[in-house]
């Protein structure tokens, strides 16, 4: 693997389950039992409910492209070759919100609502980040 | 019940300091003059201030300690703002709050930043910001995705509103335009070429949708405003501008939860206000709003209430925050234009305005109340205070 030169996730505490699926190609998402819903990034309580007792569940991965912005600037020299790319929110259908990457497309293809599905990128032999692809058939 | 603050207290003082590249001067410097031009207008002696308010950098500690340090006062009130940008206009609020419950009779406000200094001063000073945009930066989340920076936050928010309401680019420009013509009338201000919407889209992308223009500029800068009781205004040297309310809504799920980057907690902040004032949307002559990017304004204008939800960019673009407009907004230039002092000059514009102080090119005509806004922390934290020339 050549070396990466783009930043790496500095888990919080309560995210480092969340970055563990990644690794195994799962997108997890916090879900409270108790109250039914879906949030991220993890916190100790269920924002919902302030519950405690929540649990990992792996999410369908299919949702649509919020917004998104497209850089023009280069603020990191590791995303320098690609200006100008693109960072989306993309929203899940469970709910929660993830600020990613729509990658195999340029900035131009991309639509507000446009459906996405995740996909993941094994970028350092430690890290596999969360990224999204358009759907064509949705 | 919060009526009862309306009128009751009162801006008496407001100070700015040299505005612009000042590498001469550190952020303490610069508020101390600031505050120190704002206790001479209005007047009074250091002796008179008993409270302190203060804002600085994002990464000062107890900041208010060494502003009074620097000022030679005790305060029997002070503490520093944590609200970002929303924090001035929240300053001017906490101040009336304080001297309400009795803890003090004069309070200087103020906020002050070494912007253009803290990156471009020396070596040491460009290490030193790159500590800090460390310390603040996203951990996760963002970071991996190349998300960086402030403009993007506006950028996504602003495509968004695009594709809900058809806003256009062109009308985000003519905000940009129009506080640029704002700002060729203000001496102080730091942007004063002129700038037509041809320039505005053909200027370099940022984050698209948001280009140069749309950017706030980054000045070394600070400004100071002196608030006291209505009573204690009325025997002082300059006009009072008397608080006739205030207002908050702080969007604490964050900029990308819900609408919140839709509809902002400028709605609440607004709500209260009014009601607190007793005034409407319809009674405000100058508008004097935190413009950290063009399409802040255009959110601004349609949760305050001067146009509906989705019609921001049309009112814009009708001209009606020029002068001689529906809204006379930014006039001195904004942080657009005149320069981004987190807020602060627009409550000493808005104090100006109220005073009837400038000259006709840049006074907004029989201007009786001001709308003065802030927002900050990332856009989740809104502040709004109407000023007025008479207290009822």
């Amino acid at each position: 693997m050549t070396e990466y030169k783009k930043p790496l996730p500095r888990p919080a505490l309560e995210s480092e389950p969340f970055w563990h699926g990644c690794k195994k190609h799962q997108l997890l998402l916090p879900h409270c039992p108790h109250c039914g819903s879906y949030w991220f990034p993890a916190s100790v309580t269920c924002p919902e409910c302030l519950n405690l007792q929540w649990e990992w569940k792996p999410s369908a991965g299919k949702g649509k492209i919020h917004s998104f912005g497209v850089y023009h600037r280069v603020y990191h020299k590791g995303f320098e070759p690609e200006i100008p790319y693109a960072v989306a929110l993309v929203q899940l259908d469970e709910g929660p919100r993830l600020v990613s990457n729509i990658i195999g497309c340029s900035p131009e293809e991309l639509r507000c609502d446009a459906p996405v599905e995740v996909v993941f990128e094994d970028v350092t032999d430690d890290t596999t980040l969360y990224k999204f692809k358009l759907l064509e058939n949705p | 019940m919060s009526e009862k603050f309306r009128g009751k207290y009162a801006i008496v003082g407001v100070g700015q300091s040299p505005l612009g590249k000042i590498p001469e001067y550190g952020d303490i410097g610069l508020f101390a003059i600031a505050a120190k031009n704002a206790i001479e207008d209005a007047g009074l002696k250091r002796a008179d201030i008993d409270g302190l308010i203060s804002h600085g950098p994002d990464d000062s500690y107890t900041h208010h300690q060494h502003v009074g340090e620097a000022l030679g006062i005790n305060a029997s009130f002070s503490t520093s703002t944590d609200n970002g940008g929303a924090s001035q206009v929240l300053g001017v609020a906490m101040a009336c709050m304080a001297i309400d419950a009795g803890l003090c009779n004069t309070v200087v406000v103020g906020y002050a930043r070494d912007a253009w200094s803290r990156t471009h001063r020396n070596a040491e000073a460009k290490a030193l910001v790159a500590a800090n945009s460390e310390a603040q930066a996203l951990k996760e989340f963002g970071p991996e995705f190349g998300l960086f920076g402030q403009p993007a936050h506006y950028a996504i928010a602003a495509r968004r509103h695009m594709q809900l309401f058809g806003t256009k680019k062109e009308q985000l420009g003519s905000i940009a335009v129009a506080f640029r013509n704002h700002a060729r009338k203000n001496p102080n201000a730091f942007m004063r070429d002129p700038l037509t919407l041809e320039q505005y889209m053909r200027a370099r992308m940022i984050v698209d949708p948001l280009g140069l223009y749309d950017c706030s500029v980054y000045v070394d800068a600070a400004g100071a405003v002196v608030v006291t009781s209505a009573e204690r205004a009325r025997d002082l040297k300059k006009p009072p501008a008397y608080v006739l309310g205030f207002g908050f809504g702080n969007r604490l799920k964050g900029w990308f939860a819900d609408d919140n980057m839709i509809t902002t907690g400028a709605k609440e902040a607004g709500e209260t206000a009014y009601r607190m004032a007793g005034v409407g949307p319809k009674d405000i002559d100058t508008a004097q709003m935190y413009d950290c990017f063009t399409h802040m304004v255009l959110l601004q204008l349609e949760d305050y209430g001067f146009c509906k939800k989705g019609e921001g960019g049309p009112f814009a673009a009708s001209g009606a925050l020029e002068f001689g407009g529906e809204l006379p907004t930014n006039t001195s230039g904004g942080q657009l234009s005149e320069g981004h002092v987190q807020g602060m000059l627009q409550i000493c514009e808005g104090v100006r305005q109220i005073r009837h102080e400038h000259g006709a090119d840049r006074q907004v005509k029989d201007a009786e109340i001001a709308l003065v806004t802030g927002h900050g922390g990332n856009t989740v934290c809104q502040s709004a205070v109407i000023l007025a020339r008479e207290a009822s």
